[in-house]
């Protein structure tokens, strides 16, 4: 069996940032673990770029970034978490910086700041509009550096714990086709968000499926705020694909059927740069009062228009954007405004773990988008994902290291091997009454409806419903190609399955918590109820297979409830 | 709706004794990538191919249509029809590497080769601060040296393309030799590191590319690898690395170029390939053919003049130091030999007389010991 101290699921840029924690420390054996060769992680999608105070614009402070990222959380975030994250930026960029990750420049050599959604001040720091993928390319480059042990395209089917401690995870080697147990000390998650639930209209990559969530959630340990998922205002009218903030950062305007900058009805101080939840429910009510455009195969939206920016400032500060919109939509930005509309980006919530990424069961981490510490709270500011992803990755490193230091193997329990091997058995062996893509299509549309930007208790009772009953039905989707090489269809079947899984989280909690917050906006309940909400959804599965409910309180240091105004 | 067939390449290695291909009908709706999911999702759930962000900056879906690589998700359908006219679009996987199933190519080679070339940042603790308080201090302005490698995604694009990664098992591949190129050019670097690496490039290959530029053309990206490897060449030469033919070839074109304005056919067989024999079996060919030849040009009217300017020319491509001034000074002196005069004289001389020098036979067969 192959067996490390420590073994990391997802190589994005928390799974890498732990992997470079960890092989500064000789003598460790450790691995990472991930579905895709580690450039191809989403954290390479990432494009406006990564918070911190630096100040080297404006006059800036880990605080003010803590207070900012505290309210644009409609203050669900977890404080002490956040201070530490804040505290933390500028070093940890700085720590990138020094292993040669291209940051664009000010004119007088200094790390270069560009405005954000939601900040008091120009505080995000930037490579471009291509952010993360220089940022994983970086992380890649140090861990070659490093002799990362890398296991390229495995996938992970299940976690491994007794209850108390974690003792390995069972994976399955995607080229062979063959399901290994691996035996570690500790298990680092980063496997991302699961924002592909909502299918047909996501900036999420094909394989953004919360397979570290889903796997959680079967191994009976809790996820937290699950209910919030941040739809990014700006993706393309077609394909959903991104267009970073940056490009509202830059100057961009938004720009509804009338002409208007429509925007300075919603958040008239600051405009584009509201926070996201914001800015998506203002694109959304312009269309929905007839206010947005319609195109011949009725696509609905509004403009993001760049031309004012000029040639120059497109071309140096937003060239990936400008490659995007002519390719995916046959729209150069420097000519002609950017057709778009709100696309699911982001999961707030996931695997419950605290501020050092550590999870209920001793030795299990999470970190980066998969993980729930948390730090966006209700609704996440640009810029801080990279930020949490590399912090958190860092930490959660730094702690395995310690743990796995002063304790042996906990015994595997190889059974565990077996239930695995059945499960993928019996897709094999299914009926095939079903079709995958007609149920994930399914699913989508009824997240969308039930579960999407705008939410109310009978169409979440509607949605609730019908994602049990796409679960039932799931059982009767067959994996066509038998072989075991390289089966892409079965690891759909199986990415399929997880989402499954994760829809039903969303909307439960979503259904109880009876106000609107940050990205979980309630027709029925449009207000914020600190009194009776201000605290975490907790889910996890029972033995009996029943999802439940419980609720956690959110740790407040120093900022105080207030409204948010923009 | 407007239809195409797509003909892809099919192979199981578990099933199948050898490679077929697969007809399917497709709509000539968004991009390759949309046509192999609507494959997969519709008509052939086996067929096996790498995707991931859809949006071209993974790197995941490059792949060969109609022989020319192309990222899927970057590639319109309705390109792709118009470009070949209604043919059927095959498609196959990439060049070069191994093919685990249908489009999927092993890709852990050129990682491993590229690994060789030191493809990370070694940090001079002159410019990078070893405390996480400060900053490098890089000018945006510097940045230009590398703005285009550091867009590289892994495609292996370029890779597939390669001629010489076709000729050459240990050839490190055009996009290996671009990401080594963009620390050479990173003033975070340490010297040493850019020795070693342009060491280490030299004995992957460095000297094989034969320039054919289409890396440059393949890659998605913008990234420019024969441009890098030439840069890599010039360092190469800088650092003294001149032991390799196609840099003892550089270092004979600029010389002797400088020296005299034009390549010696003569003494290039010993200058770049050690063959002490060549310069006296050419000659004699060359006579017995009854074709002109000289061991060495005879200087010309205004050969100060073009100096100046062949120098101006290095020094704006920044290539000036490549000139080996004691092999020129070499140069001179042979001609000196031969003609009896100093160069400035004999350049002089011919600026008086006004005409150009002649042949040198009679001198040669003196030389060559009186055949």
């Amino acid at each position: 069996m192959l067996q490390f101290d420590i073994l990391i699921v997802g190589a994005g840029g928390a799974g890498l940032y732990a992997a470079l924690e960890t092989s500064k420390r000789k003598g460790l054996s450790v691995a990472v673990l991930s579905k895709v060769y580690p450039t191809r992680s989403h954290t390479g999608a990432a494009q406006g770029g990564i918070n911190a105070a630096l100040g080297n614009v404006a006059p800036d402070s880990p605080e003010k970034h803590a207070y900012d990222t505290v309210k644009g959380s409609d203050f669900l975030a977890d404080q002490d978490a956040v201070e530490l994250m804040c505290e933390m930026a500028p070093k940890i960029i700085r720590e990138m910086e020094h292993m040669g990750l291209p940051f664009s420049r000010l004119k007088d050599g200094r790390i270069a700041q560009r405005p954000f959604g939601g900040a008091s001040f120009p505080r995000t720091c930037y490579a471009a509009d291509k952010t993360g993928h220089v940022m994983l390319q970086t992380l890649y480059e140090q861990c070659l550096k490093n002799g990362v042990k890398f296991l390229n395209e495995w996938f992970l089917l299940s976690i491994v714990h007794n209850g108390e401690r974690v003792s390995g995870v069972v994976a399955m080697d995607l080229r062979s086709g063959e399901i290994h147990g691996i035996r570690a000390k500790a298990v680092i998650l980063a496997t991302g968000g699961h924002a592909r639930v909502y299918w047909n209209r996501t900036s999420n990559a094909l394989g953004n499926t919360g397979d570290g969530t889903a796997a959680v959630l079967r191994a009976g340990l809790p996820l937290k705020d699950m209910e919030f998922v941040q739809f990014h205002p700006t993706g393309l009218r077609r394909t959903g694909i991104l267009v970073t903030e940056g490009a509202r950062g830059e100057g961009g305007y938004l720009i509804n059927n009338k002409g208007e900058r429509f925007m300075k009805k919603y958040a008239p101080e600051k405009m584009e740069l509201a926070p996201r939840d914001m800015v998506s429910r203002a694109i959304e009510t312009e269309i929905m009062e007839g206010r947005g455009f319609r195109d011949d195969e009725g696509n609905e939206f509004v403009y993001l228009d760049l031309r004012h920016l000029g040639r120059k400032k497109i071309l140096e500060r937003l060239p990936q954007i400008r490659e995007l919109a002519i390719d995916f939509e046959g729209v150069d930005p420097i000519e002609e405004p950017i057709p778009v509309r709100p696309t699911a980006h982001y999961s707030m919530g996931g695997i419950d773990a605290d501020k050092l990424g550590r999870t209920p069961i001793k030795g299990l981490y999470a970190a980066g988008e998969c993980a729930c510490i948390s730090v966006h709270g209700a609704n996440r500011l640009g810029g801080n994902s990279l930020l949490d992803i590399v912090v958190f990755g860092k930490l959660s490193g730094e702690d395995a290291i310690n743990y796995v230091s002063e304790i042996g193997f906990a015994p595997f329990d190889e059974s565990e091997v077996k239930r695995e091997e059945e499960r993928i058995d019996s897709l094999f062996s299914s009926d095939g009454k079903e079709k995958l893509v007609d149920l994930r299509s399914e699913l989508s549309d009824v997240m969308s409806y039930g579960a999407g930007i705008f939410r109310e208790e009978k169409k979440m009772k509607e949605a609730l419903e019908k994602v049990r009953e796409i679960k039932e039905r799931a059982k009767h989707v067959k994996v066509y190609d038998g072989e075991r090489t390289f089966n892409t269809n079965l690891q759909q079947t199986l990415e399929f399955l997880n989402l499954v899984e994760i829809a039903e989280t969303i909307v439960l909690p979503a259904l109880e918590r009876k106000e609107s917050r940050g990205a979980h906006y309630r027709t029925d309940y449009p207000k914020r109820d600190d009194e009776n909400f201000l605290k975490h959804s907790v889910v996890e599965r029972g033995e009996d297979g029943e999802l439940r409910l419980s609720w956690k309180p959110v740790v407040i240091t120093k900022y105080q409830p207030e409204e948010r105004k923009y | 709706m407007e239809t195409a067939v797509l003909q892809v390449f099919r192979y199981d290695p578990e099933k199948d004794q050898a490679p077929y291909y697969k007809e399917y009908e497709v709509p000539v709706e968004g991009t390759l990538l949309n046509a192999l999911l609507y494959i997969k999702d519709n008509l052939d759930p086996t067929l096996a191919f790498r995707a991931f962000c859809r949006s071209e900056v993974c790197g995941s879906c490059s792949m060969k249509v109609n022989g020319k690589t192309k990222l899927a998700c970057k590639t319109p359908m309705k390109e792709l029809v118009e470009t070949w006219k209604g043919k059927p679009l095959r498609i196959e996987p990439l060049n070069h590497m191994k093919v685990i199933k249908d489009l999927v190519v092993d890709i852990d080679k050129p990682i491993e080769k590229m690994k060789t070339l030191i493809p990370w940042l070694v940090p001079d603790p002159r410019v990078v601060p070893t405390d996480p308080m400060h900053e490098s201090i890089i000018y945006p302005e510097e940045m230009e040296a590398y703005k285009d490698q550091i867009h590289c995604m892994l495609c292996f694009s370029c890779y597939s393309a390669c001629e010489a990664v076709a000729d050459n098992e240990r050839y490190r591949g055009p996009f290996a030799f671009s990401k080594a190129y963009r620390f050479q050019v990173d003033r975070r670097d340490i010297e040493t590191a850019k020795e070693k690496r342009i060491r280490y490039a030299i004995s992957g290959g460095l000297w094989s590319c034969v320039q054919c530029q289409k890396c440059l053309y393949v890659c998605p990206k913008g990234v420019k690898p024969a441009e890098d490897i030439q840069n890599l060449r010039g360092q190469a030469v800088k650092k003294g690395f001149t032991d390799k033919p196609g840099a003892k070839k550089l270092k004979h074109f600029v010389d002797w170029i400088y020296a005299t304005g034009q390549i010696n056919r003569l003494y290039l067989p010993e200058e770049v390939y050690g063959n002490k024999e060549a310069r006296e079996k050419l000659t004699k060919a060359y006579t017995e053919m009854g074709v002109e030849v000289w061991e060495v040009p005879k200087p010309t009217k205004g050969l100060m003049k073009f100096r100046d300017i062949y120098l101006e020319i290095l020094s704006k491509e920044d290539k000036a130091l490549d000139l080996d001034y004691s092999h020129v000074r070499k140069i001179d002196k042979m001609v000196s030999d031969i003609f009896k005069a100093d160069i400035c004289t004999i350049v002089d001389k011919a600026h008086e007389e006004g005409r150009s020098s002649r042949g040198l036979i009679s001198k040669l067969k003196g030389l060559l010991g009186g055949q």
